[in-house]
């Protein structure tokens, strides 16, 4: 007892004088030597920034009709110019962002929880439930996801609700493959044989002790779903399948999308907030996995 | 007033345009040729003595004569009937054949199949108050039939005209349920300028001039091919590169403003008075706030109507007034316009008992409008921006698809909606139905979906449908504008801009010649 307590204390006293950082600080130092990710990471800021900041930036109605239609950028003190129904399309621009952010994160949100509930489930029990789990996977695989979207869409009438849904249920398969195989690898692993001689439940060891083993390749997918589902909430937009009581990228891009040879701005101007946020959301992605990726934190 | 003499200036116009138009050819009419008239749907049938529509009424009218048709001065001509008179008391009309008159199927066509028909679109067409007051239709002989009316029905002749009063074959349809008649849109035996070579559902018709036309020398062209051409985009390629010569109903501002730049084809409204299309702003008059007339004009008065046409139709579209479409004889202008006035849409409101809340919000509302097509979804967000401003708060409703839009309406599940209504010539047929407090029929498209009830506009309706003189007649019509416009269950925007749109190098005596446009005979129609 006390020669192996004494020897304990000899090793730590003996161990070098190397400061031991915290992981969360030696993340953030991995992110942020990804100079992209950084620069990912700034324009999200900005555009959550502008999104929750819209009313006190601009205390307008995206829908009033301030001028002529169609003027181009700069014109009359409109600094993006006017859409077809003579709307400003700057306030659209930042009031777009709210609901094509609020779309893409629900979207994200629901492909995550159906999709890691699905793999979890199919990668920690294996057998039947898995065959029958994977079954349902391949069915929606197999779907034309922004056809299904569509219809699903079309069948509910057009609302914020519905179409973040409709994302949501067409995109989880990718999620649900990933954590299964996640779950299948760390299901075989000492730790959580160890959880379970000590009596440990099923659903303790798949929450608890799994769980967060297996986020940060799931984190990485988040990031990168919500790129996704903006732009599949811009394609339904595009094919006129939005809600039209609220201003969304996509919905600029499909009122407008008649009148693009006339005033391209119309239509370029939320192009580029997508592509730029899209952008973003793919660069964080990568600066995650990087961070998360401990192999690479030799170098 | 001054609107008359602008529609006049117009047709003067036209009519100036259309003659330099045609002199420099001085061409003849002639024989032979293919027109090819290209159209958004192809209807699923072709029968039009049992079903309305445009897709069945353009077709329809070609492989099936009316009695009488019309000129576009609102004149009934001789058609099927060489002549026709209606007696004094206004209770019979007698109606005499031609002689010569065959079926596509070599079967001479007499009074029995007058008879027949009228008697089968009674019973089966959807326009019920067409044939009301008929009693019965009698045969002295063959060539004679007499239509016994219980009443003076002023709208008789329009509903012997067009695709409303076709003259089928009797031993042809005459037994079973003709609905389920497979001649219908198969084999059909008609009466018209045109018989049946081919129709491939939802593509195309081609119709043969038929050589035992009763009208000797007509039709013109050999052929008529109608495509279905359901993309905008398809329709204007095909017009511009010359692969189409016609097309009808064309409203989208962005073909019209784009084909009008093509020197060989020629946009015009003309030949849609007797459809006579509105397009309104409908409230559910059974439902708070708007059982109160004052919500409702303060709605009038909150819309920029002008603005709105020149935004959505890009000045292509003509003002609605009132319950009847500018093209028609009975329309009258001297109604209140509910000039664009914000200040006393919000005093009618606060007379309403309906003040601000800390928002600035009077109300809350929804607005449900026709799906398909860019123009009513731009139509529903400028009235939600224009209704902001005088502190009601709308919700757009979208609908899934048209079915399930006609159903909220037809069912009244709404507050407001748009809607888009046609007059079908004459008041009795198109007009009365949407404001008769006995038309409120749930569940049946176009119906009174308002819900509104006024004993005063009933009475003068009913007096209206069955007064025979003109001149009286219009007056107790502009008595009915008046007072439905003062009551608002709708707010009346703009006619549809419908346009007929044709290849001026090409198409001889375009069928415009007529209230009912293309939905009649084209055996006047020739290629050059």
């Amino acid at each position: 007892m006390t020669d192996s307590d004494n020897t304990q204390s000899r090793q730590i006293d003996e161990m070098p004088e190397t400061p031991v950082e915290h992981p969360f600080r030696q993340f953030v130092t991995m992110y942020m030597r990804n100079y992209a990710a950084v620069a990912g990471l700034l324009v999200f800021v900005v555009i959550v920034a502008a999104a929750l900041l819209a009313p006190v930036i601009l205390n307008v109605d995206p829908f009033e009709m301030v001028d002529v239609p169609l003027l181009p950028p700069g014109e009359s003190g409109h600094l993006f110019g006017t859409d077809n129904l003579g709307r400003d399309m700057l306030v659209s621009i930042i009031y777009g962002a709210r609901v094509t952010m609020a779309v893409g994160g629900a979207a994200a949100a629901i492909t995550l929880i159906i999709g890691l509930s699905i793999g979890a489930m199919a990668g920690y029990y294996r057998g039947w439930v898995d065959e029958v789990l994977m079954r349902i996977t391949e069915f929606f695989q197999v779907l034309p996801p922004l056809l299904l979207a569509m219809v699903l869409v079309a069948l509910f009438s057009p609302t914020l609700e519905t179409v973040a849904i409709a994302i949501g249920v067409v995109s989880w398969t990718g999620v649900a493959r990933l954590a299964r195989a996640e779950f299948m690898r760390l299901r075989e692993l000492d730790f959580v044989k160890a959880a379970r001689s000590i009596g440990g439940r099923d659903r303790r060891i798949i929450w608890l002790v799994i769980l967060p083993n297996a986020l940060p390749p799931l984190i990485v997918n988040a990031a990168l779903t919500v790129g996704i589902a903006i732009l599949f909430e811009a394609a339904l937009s595009f094919l006129g399948l939005s809600d039209p009581n609220v201003m969304s990228w996509g919905k600029l891009i499909g009122d407008n999308r008649d009148y693009l040879l006339d005033a391209p701005w119309t239509v370029t101007i939320p192009g580029v907030a997508i592509f730029l946020t899209v952008l973003a959301m793919s660069l964080i992605g990568d600066g995650l996995n990087d961070a998360f990726n401990p192999k690479l934190r030799e170098r | 007033m001054r609107t008359h003499s602008r529609i006049a200036a117009g047709v003067a116009a036209l009519l100036v345009a259309a003659a330099f138009a045609v002199s420099p050819a001085l061409s003849e009419p002639k024989q032979g040729g293919t027109l090819t008239f290209i159209y958004r749907i192809i209807a699923g049938h072709f029968n039009p003595a049992i079903a309305s529509g445009t897709p069945t009424g353009i077709p329809g009218t070609q492989l099936f004569a009316a009695l009488l048709r019309y000129d576009d001065q609102w004149r009934p001509q001789p058609y099927l009937a060489k002549s026709w008179s209606i007696s004094d008391d206004g209770l019979s009309v007698t109606v005499n054949l031609r002689e010569n008159a065959k079926f596509h199927d070599g079967h001479p066509i007499t009074s029995e199949d007058v008879a027949f028909s009228i008697e089968t679109i009674k019973a089966n067409h959807p326009f019920k108050t067409m044939y009301a007051p008929v009693t019965k239709v009698t045969t002295p002989d063959k060539l004679t039939a007499i239509i016994h009316l219980s009443a003076p029905h002023p709208a008789i002749e329009l509903a012997m005209s067009s695709q409303l009063g076709v003259v089928i074959p009797k031993h042809i349809y005459g037994e079973g349920d003709i609905r389920k008649n497979p001649r219908n849109s198969q084999d059909i035996v008609g009466s018209g300028p045109f018989k049946l070579k081919e129709f491939k559902p939802g593509e195309y018709i081609i119709m043969e001039r038929f050589d035992d036309f009763f009208l000797k020398g007509r039709p013109y062209l050999d052929f008529i091919v109608f495509k279905k051409m359901a993309e905008s985009t398809s329709r204007i390629i095909a017009l511009e590169t010359g692969k189409a010569d016609i097309t009808a109903f064309a409203s989208d501002p962005q073909e019209l403003t784009r084909l009008k730049k093509s020197k060989h084809l020629t946009l015009t409204p003309e030949g849609y008075s007797a459809i006579g299309p509105l397009n309104w702003l409908a409230f559910n008059t059974a439902r708070k706030p708007f059982d109160d007339k004052r919500v409702r004009q303060a709605i009038g008065y909150a819309l920029d109507k002008e603005l709105l046409i020149k935004i959505l139709y890009a000045g292509f579209a003509q003002r609605a007034t009132g319950p009847i479409h500018p093209g028609s004889a009975f329309y009258s202008a001297d109604v209140n316009l509910y000039d664009y006035d914000l200040d006393r849409a919000k005093a009618l409101l606060d007379a309403a008992g309906l003040n601000p809340d800390a928002d600035g919000i009077r109300f809350k509302t929804t607005l449900n409008f026709i799906p398909g097509g860019a123009t009513w979804k731009r139509w529903s967000e400028i009235t939600k921006a224009q209704l902001k401003k005088i502190g009601i708060d709308v919700t757009l409703k979208a609908s899934s698809d048209f079915r399930s839009w006609i159903k909220t309406v037809a069912g009244h599940d709404f507050d407001m909606t748009l809607d888009s209504v046609f007059n079908w010539g004459d008041p009795v047929i198109g007009v009365h139905r949407t404001y008769q407090s006995s038309n409120i029929r749930e569940g049946v498209p176009w119906h009174n979906t308002q819900q509104f009830r006024n004993a005063d506009v009933d009475a003068v309706m009913m007096k209206a449908g069955l007064e025979i003189n003109l001149d009286k007649r219009k007056a107790l019509y502009a008595d009915m504008q008046k007072m439905v416009v003062e009551e608002a269950p709708v707010i009346y925007i703009n006619a549809s801009p419908y346009h007929t749109i044709y290849n001026n190098e090409r198409v001889g005596n375009p069928p415009i010649d007529s209230i009912w446009g293309t939905s009649s005979p084209m055996d006047n129609v020739y290629i050059k």
